[in-house]
């Protein structure tokens, strides 16, 4: 076995756990009785693959996460929020149950004759209206969202840590909407103002299990898309700072 | 009759039935009514819809003489007066047949809380059937709510299932 294989293998054994700092160059040779230059090259295409990161003057240690296919990326999605640091205020405008009227069957992929949780929330800034959100979950994917406060609590994070249900896609769709008389109102604008609106399809596994649509007001806070690659920790956010 | 029967053991769950907030249009409710009954040809008893407000709590019901009624026109509605003539007063039905296209459509974008039956009683799950009846009986209902503590709405008591129990006391005896 080439000692690029001897080494993976302890990582993948977890042998050599996260965190771990691997023995010198010289330690190695020594080990393995190979020369230098086969142990430099070996961890050099170990470090290409993100096995083990290199430290300059600390040394050599096995990366957080092993990617196992360098064409696969690991990536959380992150709900659509605002930055912590800005002061957000949330009024919860509905926390109910209908049916899936219009195109809402289609949207949230069930049947016509399905309970729906919907949730409508104001979020201001400064006091001032900013975003509103509606969400729509069928009332079969998580029963006790009906009664949660969802004026502290994200729904993300609600759905994830405290029910377990792990969200593992997001579509998200951007357009720009005209205004109707009661998003109007909640956004002080006119009726038939143009706003951007974004909706998003969360998926748990192949199941659909939330349909959320945020209508934003223009200026004030700009959407950033923000994508991290880091190994084994990529991100996808999405969150709105102030311009 | 059996005196330990109480409103929960025969109330129903409140999924049974849709549910709607009170914002939407008469002609939403009819494709709601469409799709969980008449397609799929599930015909409960009654067949209603139940309205809800923006906090979940219970405000009324619509059963579909309800939405019929909400797309008459306005002057079709009897008055004290147009009872005398009852066979006048059906021939009516010629007026809203001819404005039908116009009119009725343009009822059916009016909310349903205009059209629906508030829900004024209630009744506790530990309480008698004969309460529940004796509320259907002089209120003309035929489904009622069923309210823990005056609040949490947690099922529905229907006049199909208090007829099932008093006349099965009627025929043991």
């Amino acid at each position: 076995m080439q000692l690029y294989e001897v080494i993976r293998k302890k990582i993948e054994d977890k042998e050599w756990s996260v965190g771990f700092q691997i023995p010198t160059e010289q330690e190695l040779c020594e080990d393995f009785k190979v020369s230098r230059a086969t142990v430099r090259s070996a961890i050099l295409e170990l470090v290409g693959q993100g096995y083990l990161t290199r430290q300059q003057g600390k040394g050599t240690f096995v990366s957080k996460k092993v990617i196992a296919n360098k064409l696969t990326m690991f990536t959380t999605f992150g709900e659509l929020f605002i930055e912590a640091e800005i002061d957000v205020a949330t009024d919860v405008l509905a926390q109910t149950i209908m049916m899936p009227v219009d195109d809402l069957a289609d949207k949230l992929n069930i049947s016509g004759d399905k309970h729906i949780i919907y949730i409508k929330r104001l979020r201001k800034v400064d006091n001032k209206p900013i975003l509103i959100q509606e969400t729509y979950i069928p009332f079969h994917i998580c029963p006790p969202l009906l009664e949660e406060n969802v004026q502290k609590n994200s729904l993300f994070e609600l759905l994830e840590k405290r029910y377990g249900i792990q969200i593992t896609g997001v579509r998200n769709y951007f357009d720009v909407t005209y205004l109707d008389a009661d998003e109007g109102r909640l956004l002080d604008l006119s009726e038939s103002s143009p706003a951007l609106v974004l909706t998003q399809h969360f998926f748990s596994g192949g199941t659909q299990i939330m349909y959320m649509r945020s209508i934003k007001q223009p200026g004030r806070l700009e959407l950033l898309i923000e994508f991290e690659k880091k190994i084994g920790d990529d991100r996808m956010n999405f969150k709105f700072s102030k311009l | 009759m059996s005196k330990s029967k109480v409103v929960k053991d025969l109330m129903i769950d409140v999924f049974e039935y849709p549910h709607v907030p009170y914002w939407f249009t008469i002609r939403q409710v009819i494709k709601i009514i469409k799709v969980s009954f008449i397609s799929s040809k599930k015909y409960p008893e009654p067949l209603a819809i139940l309205v809800f407000d923006e906090k979940y709590n219970l405000m009324g019901t619509i059963v579909l003489k309800d939405i019929l009624s909400g797309l008459e026109p306005r002057f079709m509605r009897p008055t004290e007066k147009a009872q005398a003539y009852i066979q006048e007063e059906a021939e009516l039905s010629i007026i809203w047949d001819t404005l039908f296209n116009t009119e009725a459509k343009n009822l059916a974008e009016k909310p349903v809380s205009e059209i629906m039956v508030p829900a004024k009683y209630f009744v506790e799950p530990d309480d008698s059937i004969t309460k529940a009846a004796y509320l259907m009986i002089h209120h003309d209902l035929v489904l009622l709510p069923v309210l823990e503590n005056k609040k949490k709405f947690v099922g529905l008591i229907r006049l199909v299932e208090i007829f099932d129990e008093i006349s099965n006391a009627i025929l043991k005896e």
